[in-house]
């Protein structure tokens, strides 16, 4: 551990991280559970003057309920996440997606919000809010805002955050009974960033399906929302559905491409059979043919 | 395993799962690493190396960085030629061209180190490292070993980017015909990626100078002995005033049996400022600036007959040596080893090692591996073809242990190898009846089951051949207090010769283990041996440790007789207690023994030295031979191209075992990283030489979720003829494990025809071949950095890429040329296999007739031949490192000589002389 140099602030109060914020002028880094930035800040590929370390600040803990909102103060471990019983109830699909996070040592450091701020197309928990239809409420001395997690990323580690903004509560809505989740991740090794992810929620009222959020990791530069699919998927019946004939329409909205780890077209064909078979497990159904 | 011969049975110690004296410390965070030492007044170091593969410095502006506080020195190359320092291989061999220890003039990888930096903390040197600016003149880098082949000179000294070959480019007509006429000619072709060492604990120093004329070094290393060694030749010091200390080692792999660049630079500059200083590696550094290896590429063809009896075969095989390799190499183990355990009439091959604009090449356990994996795949195939059940292609062509003692097509000589007694043993283990049954219910529901099996032999504990690698000493002691420490040359980068070694003093002793301690951490205290290195501690250092032993039981006996009024072959000695058997039995302790023998030596017999302690080196036999037949059982996933290992059975005659659980995990870890190089790891670069895979997000490692459980037979074992009978296995699993692997995965996808021999093996690349369409992402363009600007063409012109050793071209001479001076004194450099040797020599002449005398370590070497000219030939017949007629061909141009050696099979090596007074 050898960063290049720089000065350590850690408020106790969310307007004094913002104060501080504002008058870094952009010069200042955020540090929550580090599980990404220490890494960065060792390599000095990350060079910043400020490190104001906000896992001292109370607010920005705890998960609440209110009027169908789950709101999770962002520097909730990622641990924590999966321990909580208020999540389990409100949000599984986040404490499943949550597990997938690295490991089991990263996720008692690692926090909700800092993988969501982060905005690695390939990671969990930025889908997951993308599915749920989460918006993000955004804090600065100018003011609080919220955007929709879907409006939140633009490309690989590029975000709508403002330099003098800070994360300050995930609000996700709160799915009504009769959802079901589904979770699949392709990754080479446990721990690791999806090859293709998917992750999304269906509410199915009698027999037909009513609410639809899926969204994909690793499929583009982006969690990209599967729009078409969702659109496809309402008012169709639960007995009459056909999952591999929409599997074609599921990744129609992703735009892969080839890295280190996975060609574009591997993550396509890859991703219309976990769309399907994920598609069939959830819904119960029997695989068509 | 043959009707007299029988397994050892295990002793009081040697052949029990012992737990290891090592692991309470190591587990309990109490270990002691490089980055633990901490000596008064140390400074930190941390280096500024090339963004770029290849260009020349025009400028270094270093004066910002030196007014850093706390920043004491910035230096480059210029800085530290005050000392002479003659960078060396592993077999302490010159490099084939000059190793700058930093930078000079040019640079020649992504990652090349051109100035070190000292500070107060590693902080500050990284802060100033971040602020030399240093001005280059890019050129295009040479990347590939096909670039290099026809690109410019990486070193423009050379007359060619070959670093190093062996065998010979010229066809052997009657190998040719074999191999085109035969009933069937399997052909297999194919690149095996970079892999990174990758040790836990990445290289690190500690260098303390003692004054003027000493230096103690703490070093991340396989051996401290060879280690000083290698610093005392480099350095031109006495090897006394060079200690190294080598406490716990995180791993090696071959990457740490030599210091290089960056440790030498650390070394020298604590030597100018007479301060201690260290270096850290940093994993970025690890994956981008230390040595890496297997970067090659081969062309295997074998003719069979009908029955499937092997006819001929014939390699071609390069290495990607990078700018400068820890020893150029050709590797002529992989040429040694790749029918060494076959019945093969005729073969014959063309090795070359080629200089790129990257990172070098060192050696990464079983360096030669890639022979198993060529031959295992092509053994695979050929029975695909033949319709012969692969296991039944083997029994038909592997050598069984009545077929010995023989020699080898490639001067091999063997005497108890044994991979088809393996096989029959692993055999017995898997059932390939019933998979079969199994896989073909599997294939009905659309799962791929496949099984692989491949065996192997593996050389340990070399001991021919090779200086530094011919003995291992140990050092016993029966201590004053009766605990008895053993200094031995081995030394464990996790390999646990702390307690083998200590298993083997107490069983020949006839103490107790716990009484043992082992040292082989400290380069002042024992005498010399080459620590990890090729599979040999147990063979070699197992040796040493029962040689001594015996001298010093001897000792022992002849006291306790003497003093207990009997003769020496009526005691006996167990558990430290000294027994007189017969009617009057009595007993004492070593410990009553050790106070007479320290302390009243007047007691002891007449002429006996006063104290108990010993030395002994051992000289192991020339080659110990190491064989295997593994399986694995895999599924591999034709939706996601996953690969499940289900199921992996090794069987092995690894001799006598010291501790079988030292010999499992030996095994085992080989294994992971076979698993690793097959399914995921990768170096890569972009085409401007750029390392793209730079952090362990990137360069995928196994982890304990993709390393299965192995099942270990060793009931194939039989004694080595080594003292104690054990063989090597530091290797084997790295060797092994790849051809299983990829036999399995072959064997799965068979109804999707054979896969291509592509690594790694990435669920991209196989789901491409089940679903019989290109792998887009290898093929895509790799990214392509901006230049800078457009480069006047500053590479100097260079000839077309010529072969070192192209046959000269016959001439017909027509008359005499005039005044070609032979008679007189030369010296000369021949390129081996094993490095560039360097000689004197006279010549003298006498009618056509020539004599002379080669001059090489004290050692004469006459040979008489004929000249024509300035055209001259004669033959040299050695005996060392084997029998071998040396014949030679050179023409003389005016004071210098150029010719060739053709050294029978291992090829032809360069010859180059030049006249001396």
């Amino acid at each position: 551990m050898k960063p290049a140099p720089f000065d350590y602030l850690a408020p106790s109060s969310i307007a004094e991280a913002c104060q501080l914020l504002s008058e870094a002028g952009g010069g200042a880094t955020i540090l929550a559970g580090g599980q990404t930035l220490m890494p960065l800040l060792a390599l000095r590929m990350s060079q910043p003057f400020i490190l104001i370390d906000i896992t001292r600040i109370a607010a920005l803990k705890g998960v609440t309920r209110n009027a169908g909102i789950t709101r999770i103060g962002p520097i909730l471990r990622q641990n924590e996440a999966i321990a909580d019983p208020t999540l389990a109830q409100a949000q599984p699909l986040i404490v499943t997606a949550t597990r997938h996070v690295g490991h089991h040592q990263t996720r008692n450091r690692g926090t909700i919000g800092g993988s969501i701020a982060l905005g690695e197309p390939a990671a969990e928990l930025p889908a997951t809010s993308v599915a749920l239809g989460a918006s993000l409420e955004l804090t600065s001395t100018r003011g609080t805002r919220r955007i929709a997690a879907e409006e939140f990323y633009f490309g690989p580690y590029a975000t709508a955050l403002e330099p003098d903004e800070l994360l300050t509560g995930i609000h996700v809505p709160e799915w009504q009974s009769g959802t079901v989740w589904m979770f699949r991740e392709i990754s080479q090794r446990p721990g690791d960033f999806g090859l293709v992810g998917l992750t999304g929620a269906l509410t199915v009222k009698d027999g037909r399906i009513e609410r639809a959020g899926i969204a994909w990791f690793g499929m583009g530069p982006t969690p990209i929302k599967a729009r078409q699919v969702e659109a496809a998927l309402l008012g169709q019946s639960i007995n009459t559905l056909d999952p591999r004939a929409l599997a074609e329409l599921a990744i129609a909205d992703t735009a892969p491409f080839d890295d280190h780890h996975a060609s574009a077209e591997y993550r396509r064909t890859v991703g219309k059979r976990v769309f399907a078979s994920a598609l069939s497990e959830t819904l119960n159904l029997r695989a068509a043919a | 395993m043959s009707a007299t011969e029988t397994p050892a049975a295990p002793g009081v110690y040697i052949g029990q799962r012992v737990p290891r004296k090592e692991d309470a410390r190591l587990l309990t965070g109490k270990g002691v690493y490089v980055d633990d030492v901490s000596v008064a007044g140390m400074l930190h170091v941390a280096f500024h190396r090339s963004p770029i593969a290849r260009g020349n410095i025009k400028s270094i502006d270093l004066s910002v960085a030196k007014q850093l506080p706390g920043v004491h020195a910035v230096l480059i190359a210029a800085d530290l030629a005050r000392y002479k320092v003659d960078m060396l291989s592993f077999f302490l061999a010159a490099p084939v061209v000059p190793v700058p220890v930093l930078a000079i003039d040019c640079v020649r990888y992504v990652g090349d180190p051109i100035a070190i930096i000292i500070a107060e903390d590693r902080y500050i040197a990284e802060d100033a490292a971040g602020l030399i600016t240093v001005v280059y003149d890019e050129e295009d880098p040479v990347v590939t070993m096909d670039e290099a082949k026809t690109g410019a000179l990486v070193h423009p000294q050379t007359d060619s980017n070959i670093a190093a070959a062996t065998g010979t480019e010229d066809p052997d007509e009657e190998l040719e015909a074999l191999l085109n006429n035969a009933p069937h000619l399997e052909t297999v072709e194919f690149k095996h990626q970079r892999i990174a060492q990758s040790p836990m604990e990445t290289r690190g120093v500690v260098s303390a100078p003692q004054g003027a004329e000493e230096l103690t070094i703490y070093l991340s290393c396989q051996g401290p002995q060879l280690n000083a060694r290698w610093f005392a030749q480099a350095f031109g010091m006495p090897q006394t005033s060079i200690r190294v200390i080598s406490k716990d080692v995180g791993g090696s792999f071959g990457l740490k049996g030599q210091p290089w660049r960056e440790e030498v630079a650390t070394v020298l500059a604590s030597m100018l400022l007479k301060r201690p200083l260290k270096w850290i590696e940093d994993r970025l550094e690890n994956l981008t600036s230390a040595c890496q290896a297997r970067e090659q590429e081969i062309k295997l063809r074998a003719a069979f007959d009908k029955e499937g009896n092997l006819i001929a075969s014939h390699a071609e095989y390069s290495i990607n040596n990078g700018a400068y390799p820890q020893g150029a190499d050709s590797n002529i183990a992989v040429m040694m080893f790749i029918w060494g355990a076959h019945k093969l009439p005729k073969f014959d091959f063309y090795s070359r090692g080629w200089f790129t604009n990257t990172v070098g090449l060192s050696a990464y356990r079983g360096p030669w591996a890639i022979e198993s994996l060529t031959r295992e795949v092509l053994l695979d195939r050929a029975a695909r073809k033949l319709g012969i059940d692969a296991v039944e292609l083997r029994k038909r062509t592997l050598l069984r242990r009545e077929d010995q003692p023989c020699t080898t097509n490639m001067g091999l000589e063997l005497e108890d190898i044994s991979p088809a007694e393996c096989l029959d043993v692993l055999l017995t283990k898997v059932d390939v009846t019933a998979f079969r049954i199994e896989q073909a219910e599997a294939r009905k529901q659309g799962r791929y089951l496949g099984l692989g099996i491949a065996t192997y032999i593996e050389p340990t504990a070399g001991s021919t051949g090779i200086a530094v690698l011919i003995s291992e000493s140990a050092h016993i002691r029966i201590e004053p207090t009766g605990k008895i420490s053993a200094v031995v040359s081995t030394h464990s980068q996790g390999h646990g010769t702390q307690t083998t070694m200590a298993q083997v003093v107490a069983e020949t002793l006839g103490v107790k283990f716990d009484d043992v301690s082992i040292h082989e951490d400290d380069s002042s205290r024992g005498g010399y041996g080459s620590g990890a290195y090729g599979s040999r501690q147990a063979v070699a250092g197992g040796g040493a440790c029962i040689g001594a032993a015996k001298l010093l039981v001897d000792k022992i006996k002849k006291a306790a007789a003497h003093l207990l009024n009997t003769t020496p072959e009526n005691i006996s000695m167990r558990e430290g207690i000294i027994t007189v058997s017969g009617d009057k039995p009595q007993s004492v302790t070593l410990r009553d023994l050790a106070d007479i023998a320290y302390g009243e030596p007047e007691r002891l017999p007449e002429g006996m030295e006063a104290g108990l302690e010993v030395q002994f080196r051992y000289r192991p036999p020339p080659i110990t031979m190491t064989s295997a037949a593994h399986a694995c059982i895999v599924e591999v996933d034709a939706d996601t191209g996953f690969v499940k290992i289900k199921r992996w059975v090794s069987s092995e005659d690894c001799g006598v075992m010291i501790n079988p659980s030292v010999v499992e995990g030996q095994i085992a870890g080989g294994l992971a990283q076979g698993i690793g190089s097959v399914l995921m790891e990768q170096v890569s670069f972009d085409a401007r030489g750029n390392p793209t895979a730079v952090t362990y997000k990137d360069y995928m490692l196994p982890t304990i979720f993709d390393v299965p459980t192995f099942e270990y037979n060793h009931d194939a074992s039989m004694p080595s003829k080594a003292d104690g009978g054990f063989r090597g296995v530091g290797e084997g699993g790295c060797i092994v494990g790849p051809p299983t692997l990829v036999n399995a995965i072959a064997d799965a996808l068979a109804p999707f025809g054979e896969i291509k021999l592509e690594f790694p093996m990435t669920p991209t690349r196989l789901l491409a071949h089940i679903e019989g369409r290109p792998e887009i992402a290898e093929h895509a363009k790799p990214v392509v950095a901006p230049v800078p600007e457009p480069t006047v063409a500053t590479t100097p012109t260079v000839a077309p890429v010529q072969n070192v050793f192209s046959p000269s071209a016959p001439q017909e001479q027509i008359a005499a040329p005039a005044a070609v001076q032979i008679d007189g004194n030369w010296k000369f450099v021949l390129s081996t296999p094993l490095g560039p040797q360097a000689f004197t020599g006279r010549m003298s002449t006498d009618g056509n007739n020539l004599t002379g005398v080669f001059i090489m370590n004290m050692d004469e070497a006459h040979f008489t031949g004929t000249f024509k000219g300035n055209h001259l030939v004669w033959d040299l017949k050695v005996t060392k490192p084997m029998k071998i007629t040396l014949k030679y061909e050179a023409h003389i141009d005016g004071d210098k000589l150029l010719g060739k050696c053709k050294m029978g099979i291992f090829g032809t090596a360069k010859l180059v002389g030049e006249r001396i007074p």
